[in-house]
This record gives structure tokens, C-alpha cells and sequence, in this order.
């Protein structure tokens, strides 16, 4: 009985404060180690996955290069394979180079730019309009919940709740 | 060969007539009904349960009748042209049914009349009651829809041209794996299920009952319907994995967009329908919830079925789009006209007092669900709005879903983690401080034994993280209601949903460890030298050639580790050009090894190109998908009663009273 007050008191203690310092230094130890390490370096064949999935096949229904069994989508990897066993280009620059080969047809994310930036520009807003309008609602909640009724509100109740009284027993 | 031939004007007759017969029972049906509940002619009401059961054996007979065309190799008729082919196995043949625009309506039509009979039954006494009734008139509206559907636009039963003896058969990747027998159904009946809870929201809206009662009505019927719908994305998923040899379970093609948006709403839905139940609040917001998730399911047809979208999995036919398009329109129009027109008797009493509380939490829920469909529906359009606006043609692929949905899945495991613990009402911070401490814990042991075993990157390890956090979260309420409870601490709403919870933390925590650290090789293998990539060895056995009525290709026997062996292939079906690599895939509890064939691969040669991935914690998906099924049985269970006249939410508000606050608080 005793051991169990004593694991209860200590289960309390451990829950304060200190705890959770403890706690978050930790996290922040660990997450500082995460960010700041790699893991592993990359093969060439997990760089050409990696940029073939930014890629779409030009002769597919909306595969990218990297999904695509298409010949168009084979060249194309056989093409970056090569680039990357040369080893100087950047991803970027084959993925530039891809594009000026075969147009915007092989761009599977949006420029940033001009009419297409609003699809990342919308959900942003969209984001933002929804946390307002939470916001307002819990306002508007907030001034509801403060009011105090006056006793007139309270007479208009009581009234109301004798009325079905009254209904009730007749 | 005469004899055939009458069997084959038969399939076409047979299926016409019985989808005419349909329309004809869905239509009399929605009639007599709306009569019957003018009139207030309960004998009438009763009987419309007659109708459904109509509907529903049109609806199957015409579907049966399909089958029977494809079984008996019926080359009269157009579909069976188009997706049969003599030398298809026996069990593909049977799904070639949905494998185009006009078969999978038919599917969709066979799930919608079952759908509308198990209502007409469930509530066989209730027939009389306006809620009911009117509910039964929207599915049968909805059944008109479709019958007009497979009679028009995608007419399955078409005759074909003279002559033909022969098809292609389905797709090649219809016809290489046992998914396809599982996954369309079982996707349609969370698709299709999502009517249900339409048709009982549209109900309520007309009859005024907007109170909760129409809402313990439908909760499961919702809630089978979004179970099904998450095992048909998993199955899918799936299927994609084994089949594709791309090595990947999600694709953000168009399709699978249009099976994750109802899935997104139909999840904020079954989460804020609780503070409904509990609090009376959000009435305006549960129905526009409902209402989208199934209009969601028309627009996400429309798109692509009717060929405005291009994508590997659309069927494309020029007629179909403004039909859907239409009806979709329609839907919207009809249910925000009635939302509008109710508005009075839709605003609830009540507020919400703090966000930090349960309330609160489903609302930022709500919030990040409603935001990510909306973002997930753009991103689906946006190439038609260019290319309608501008006269371009852009894409918008997976790298772009993937980078926004990273911020949403990482406040949805937050929420998970907190959310649980908030008492409804509000929260203090002494009681989070209390209640959060173990299982942040959790989450700080998910950062760190994943670091110890070498995993790096700051956003795979903070999704890590979150999901032990919102896991302790889930386990501290089962444990706690098991203490209780016993066993009946698993079941009901609160603590089946937890079990769900881990189930999706798992599926979350497995994805990301899959695109996080999947890594790859291109291998040349030479027979007797064994190579070795991501400390495994892998040993060309021998490569075959195979042929089979339909296909020839090549396979490898591959062993790996010196143990058993693994057979990719590469198959050429013959009434279709291309190459198709299938995978072969050794799965394990942390790491999948995952071979496919490279082109240049070829029969009795010595050397064999080749790709591996060693994918981390795939199984786990599965896993994962498993236990959210589970956790929606549970949950489907009723757990504690909760009928205590005290609560305020049990009062339903009444239709011919002017006085509607009155009752509330005799209540």
C-alpha cells in the first residue's frame, strides 16, 4: 500500500516542470542530431528515382517519368542515368535540361510564377481564411458565453416554462 | 451457332428491359412515396419497401445479366467486344465487368440498389415516418440517376458490330492479380455508402427534424461506409505496389484524388458529428459536410470518367461528363437551397467555450481535413482551370501533393496527440501537463530509437516523434477504459476510434519511412556471382521464357541471401503491345526487398539487368490499414449508453413548434 502511495507521489513529481524540461531538452537534443546528420549518401540509382519523380513522361496520361513503363519515360531515365554517372550537373540541371528537350509538358510541379503560383498561393489562403473564420466563431462563442442574462431574461424563461406546465397538466 | 445467337439477342434484350424496369421502380417508387407522404397515406408508405425491392433485382439482374454475356463469350454486344477475349481466366473475366466506363457503372448501380434495400428493410417499421420516407426518395432519385446513366450515356448492353468473334480482354494490369477482385467493390461500397448519409441529411432537412436523432440514424451507416472506403484505398494501394513495379503504394493520380477527397470529408464528418451528438452545435457545418462528401464522389466521377482529366486509371467517354456534371450541380444547388431555407431552425444554441477542448480539437480538425481536401481538390483541377482559362497545359503531379500534405500530416498527428486527453468543455494546463506526460514520452522514445538505429532528416524524425506522442495519447485512453471497463473499454465510439487512431498512426509512420528511406540499385547480375546491395546478396538462378494463350515473357529466379527464390517477370500480352514488369517482392517486418525486371533482361541469357529497392517498414501499411478496419468494427459497437435526459443533446427540436427553445429547456 505504502509503495503505491509512494509510486503515486512520484508519478506527480515526475508530471511537473522539471519533467518536462527534461523532456524537451531531449526532443531538441535528438531532433538537433536528426536535422544535422544524413543518412547514408544517396546511390546514383536513388538520385534517378528521385529526380525522375519530378518529372512527367511526355507521352503518358499523367505518369511520371519515374512510374512510367512508356519508351518515352525509359529514354528519359536512361538519359538522366547517364547525366548522373558524369556526376557534375546538379539535379536541377538535368531537370532543366529535360525541360528544354521536351517543353512544360514534363514539369510535374507548377512554376511559382505568374498565373500558376496561385496554386500555391490558394491553399495558404485558404489555410489562413479557415483559422480566421475559427476564430471569429470562437469570439462570437466567447461573447455569447459572457453574457449574463438580465432578470427580465430570466422572467421571459420562467414564463415560458410555466406556460408548459400549464399545458402539460391540462 | 443459332442457339448462340438467340442467347446473345437475349444478354442485350434481358439487360435493357431490366434496367428499364429499374428506372421504371426507382421512378414510381420516388413518386408514391412523395405521394404518400402528401397525403399521409401510411398503407401507401409502407409499401414502398415494394419498390426497393424492385430496384434492387433490376439492379442485380442487369448486372447478373452482364456476366453471363461475359461468360458466355457473348460477341454481339459492344462491352463484351471491348473487354472480353476468349482466352481470359476464368476469375478475370468475371472482373472484366469493371473494367470500363460502362461495366463500373453498372457496379456502382448494383451497390446503390443494395444500399437502397438494406434502408427499405432496416427500417421496415419506420416506413411511415416522413424521415425515413423522404430519406428512401432521395436513394431512389439517386437510382433514377444511374439507370438513366447505364440506359444513355453508358449503355453496357449496346450491340456490337456484326462479325466480331474475338476481344482483347481487359487491361493487361486487370488481368495479373487477385486485387482486382477485391479492391473496385469494396472501394464502391465506401463510394457509393456515402449516399446513405446524404439521403438521411437531405431527409432531415425537408422534414425539419434537424435535431440529432436523423444522426444516430446514419452514424453507422457513415461510419461502414468510410471503413470501406479506407480498406478499398489500402487495397488499392496495395495492388499498385505489387503490380506496378514502380515500388510505391500512392501516386496522387487523379483517380486515387477522386477516392481521398470523400475520404477527407467524410473523416472531418465523423469526427465533428460528435459535437453534435455531445453538444448540439455545428448543425449548418455536419450537413455541408455530408452533403460535399457525396457530391465529392459525382464531381470525383465526373472528373474522370468523362474524360477531361487524363490519367492511367480514367476510362474516357465523350457523353457521360454533363450528365455527371449536371447531377452533380443539381446536388449542390438542391442541398445549399435547403440549407438556406431551414437556416433558422439550423441554428444551434450552445457555444463553444474554449478551443482547448474537445470541441475545439475536432474543430481544428475539421479545420486541417476540409483545408487538405479543398488543397487536394485544386490541385486535381487546377490543370483544367489553365488550360480553360489560359489555353495551356500544365500538370500538377505527386511532388506538389507531396510537399503540401507534409504541414497537414504533421499537424493531424499533433491533433491526434492532443486531442484525446482534452476533456470536453475546457482544458486547464495543469491537466495537460498532467495527462500528456507519459505519452509525450512516447513520442520523445520515437525520436530517439530511430536515431540510435541511424534514421536522420528533421521532418521523418518529428512525424516519428508525433505519431509516439498521439500513440501514447491513444494508448492512455485504452488503458484507462479497459481498467474500467474491462474489455468494454475496447468497444464504442471513444475508445474503438483510438484503436483507429493507431491504426492510421502506423500507416503514417510506415509512409513516411518508406519514401523517406527507401533506397535503390540498378544491378547487373551474372549467373553464380552473387551481388550484394543494402547488406543482402542477391543470385541469378536461371531466366525462362513462358507462354500462355494470352502472353509470353520472361522470368528470373533470383535467390536472395542464398535462400529462397524470387521470380520477377516481364509479360507481353499478346493482344497488347507493351511491356508488363511484374514485381516480386520478399516481405519482412522491417524491410521489403523489392526486384524488378530492367528492359535489356532476356531468356537463357547469363547476365540480367535488374533493380532493387530495400523499402523500410512496408508491411506495416498493411498492418496499419488492418487495424483502423478493426478499430471501425469496434467503434460501429455501441459502448457506454449515454440516454440520460439530462444531457441537452438528446432532445430532438420539434417540427410544428414555433417555440423550439422552449422545449430545450424543459428538457
Amino acid at each position: 500500500m505504502e509503495l503505491s502511495i509512494n509510486r503515486r507521489t512520484l508519478n506527480k513529481q515526475l508530471k511537473r516542470w522539471p519533467g518536462w524540461l527534461v523532456l524537451a531538452a531531449v526532443v531538441v537534443i535528438a531532433l538537433a542530431i536528426a536535422s544535422a546528420g544524413s543518412s547514408g549518401p544517396l546511390t546514383d540509382s536513388d538520385r534517378i528515382d528521385s529526380i525522375s519523380q519530378r518529372l512527367a513522361c511526355p507521352t503518358c496520361d499523367g505518369e511520371s517519368v519515374y512510374e512510367s513503363q512508356a519508351s518515352a519515360a525509359r529514354g528519359i531515365r536512361q538519359q538522366i542515368k547517364r547525366f548522373v554517372e558524369q556526376g557534375t550537373p546538379s539535379d536541377d540541371q538535368i531537370i532543366q535540361y529535360i525541360q528544354n528537350q521536351f517543353g512544360t509538358k514534363t514539369l510535374l510541379v507548377p512554376n511559382a510564377s505568374g498565373f500558376d503560383a496561385l496554386v500555391w498561393a490558394l491553399p495558404a489562403f485558404a489555410f489562413v481564411v479557415a483559422v480566421a473564420g475559427l476564430a471569429v466563431a470562437f469570439r462570437r462563442w466567447k461573447l455569447v458565453a459572457d453574457t449574463v442574462p438580465t432578470d427580465d431574461d430570466r422572467a421571459l424563461v420562467q414564463a415560458a416554462l410555466n406556460d408548459q406546465e400549464h399545458e402539460h397538466e391540462s | 451457332m443459332f442457339a448462340v445467337e438467340v442467347a446473345a439477342g437475349i444478354n442485350a434484350t434481358l439487360g435493357h428491359s431490366l434496367l428499364l424496369i429499374g428506372l421504371v421502380c426507382a421512378t414510381f417508387g420516388a413518386l408514391a412515396t412523395v405521394y404518400g407522404i402528401r397525403t399521409n397515406d401510411n398503407k401507401l408508405l409502407r409499401s414502398t419497401q415494394r419498390y426497393a425491392w424492385g430496384v434492387c433485382a433490376a439492379g442485380v439482374g442487369a448486372f447478373v445479366v452482364m456476366e453471363r454475356a461475359l461468360i458466355q463469350r457473348d460477341w454481339s454486344m459492344k462491352y463484351v467486344q471491348q473487354v472480353g477475349s476468349a482466352d481470359t481466366p476464368f476469375l478475370f473475366n468475371i472482373t472484366a465487368i469493371w473494367s470500363a466506363l460502362e461495366g463500373s457503372i453498372l457496379l456502382w448501380l448494383v451497390v446503390l440498389v443494395g444500399y437502397t434495400v438494406v434502408i427499405a428493410q432496416r427500417f421496415r417499421k419506420r416506413l411511415a415516418d416522413p424521415l425515413v420516407a423522404w430519406a428512401l426518395v432521395v436513394m431512389f432519385v439517386v437510382c433514377m440517376f444511374f439507370f438513366v446513366l447505364t440506359l444513355g450515356p453508358a449503355d453496357a448492353f449496346q450491340r456490337g458490330a456484326l462479325g466480331v468473334t474475338s476481344g482483347p480482354g481487359p487491361n493487361p494490369l486487370l488481368q495479373n492479380h487477385i486485387l482486382v477482385l477485391f479492391h473496385p467493390p469494396i472501394l464502391y461500397l465506401g463510394y457509393v455508402g456515402m449516399t446513405v448519409p446524404f439521403a438521411f441529411a437531405i431527409a432531415a432537412l425537408i422534414t425539419g427534424r434537424v435535431g440529432e436523432r436523423w444522426l444516430s440514424e446514419t452514424r453507422r451507416f457513415a461510419l461502414f461506409a468510410w471503413g470501406f472506403l479506407t480498406i478499398g484505398i489500402i487495397l488499392g494501394g496495395w495492388w499498385s505496389y505489387e503490380v506496378l513495379g514502380w515500388s510505391g503504394v500512392w501516386g496522387w493520380d487523379p483517380v486515387e484524388n477522386a477516392s481521398l477527397l470523400p475520404w477527407l470529408t467524410g473523416t472531418a464528418y465523423i469526427h465533428s458529428v460528435l459535437v453534435q451528438e455531445r453538444r448540439g452545435m455545428l448543425r449548418v457545418w455536419n450537413l455541408t459536410l455530408l452533403v460535399a462528401t457525396f457530391a465529392l464522389t459525382i464531381l470525383g466521377t465526373f472528373l474522370t470518367r468523362s474524360g477531361v482529366i487524363k490519367s492511367v486509371h480514367a476510362f474516357s467517354n465523350g457523353s457521360i461528363g454533363p450528365y455527371l456534371l449536371s447531377f452533380f450541380g443539381l446536388i449542390v444547388v438542391v442541398s445549399l437551397g435547403l440549407i438556406a431555407w431551414r437556416g433558422d431552425r439550423l441554428r444551434s444554441p450552445g457555444s463553444i467555450d474554449s478551443p482547448l477542448s474537445r470541441e475545439g480539437a475536432f474543430l481544428a480538425n475539421n479545420v486541417v481535413f476540409t483545408v487538405f481536401a479543398f488543397v487536394v481538390l485544386l490541385g486535381t483541377v487546377f490543370p483544367l482551370i489553365v488550360e480553360a482559362l489560359q489555353n495551356r497545359t500544365i500538370k500538377v503531379g505527386a511532388p506538389y501533393f507531396e510537399r503540401l500534405s507534409i504541414p497537414f500530416g504533421i499537424t493531424l498527428l499533433f491533433l491526434m496527440a492532443v486531442a484525446p486527453v482534452l476533456p470536453w468543455r475546457k482544458a486547464s494546463a495543469e491537466l495537460l501537463r498532467e495527462r500528456l506526460f507519459w505519452p509525450a514520452w512516447g513520442g520523445a522514445l520515437a525520436i530517439v530509437v530511430p536515431l540510435l538505429i541511424g534514421a536522420r532528416g528533421l521532418a521523418p524524425l518529428l512525424a516519428f516523434g508525433l505519431g509516439g506522442f498521439a500513440s501514447g495519447a491513444a494508448l492512455r485512453q485504452l488503458v484507462l477504459a479497459t481498467r474500467r471497463q474491462g474489455w468494454r473499454g475496447l468497444v464504442g465510439r471513444a475508445n474503438g476510434g483510438m484503436i483507429v487512431h493507431i491504426g492510421v498512426i502506423v500507416v503514417a509512420v510506415a509512409l513516411v519511412a518508406s519514401t523517406t528511406y527507401t533506397h535503390s540499385s540498378r544491378l547487373i547480375l551474372e549467373a553464380g556471382k552473387p551481388a550484394s546491395y543494402g547488406g543482402h546478396t542477391f543470385e541469378l538462378i536461371e531466366v525462362q521464357s513462358f507462354t500462355t494463350p494470352r502472353s509470353n515473357g520472361i522470368r528470373a529466379q533470383i535467390s536472395i541471401d542464398g535462400g529462397q527464390t524470387y521470380a520477377p517477370a516481364i509479360t507481353k500480352f499478346t493482344n497488347f503491345g507493351s511491356n508488363i514488369p511484374t514485381p516480386s517482392v520478399r516481405t519482412g517486418i522491417f524491410n521489403d526487398i523489392y526486384l524488378t525486371l530492367e528492359s535489356g533482361a532476356k531468356a537463357g541469357a547469363t547476365t540480367l539487368p535488374m533493380k532493387v529497392f530495400i523499402k523500410p517498414l512496408i508491411v506495416w501499411l498493411w498492418i496499419g490499414g488492418a487495424l483502423m478496419v478493426f478499430g471501425t468494427l469496434l467503434s460501429a459497437f455501441p459502448g457506454t449508453r449515454r440516454r440520460l435526459p439530462t444531457q441537452p443533446t438528446s432532445a430532438p427540436i420539434p417540427v410544428d413548434n414555433d417555440e423550439p427553445l422552449a422545449e430545450i429547456v424543459d428538457v
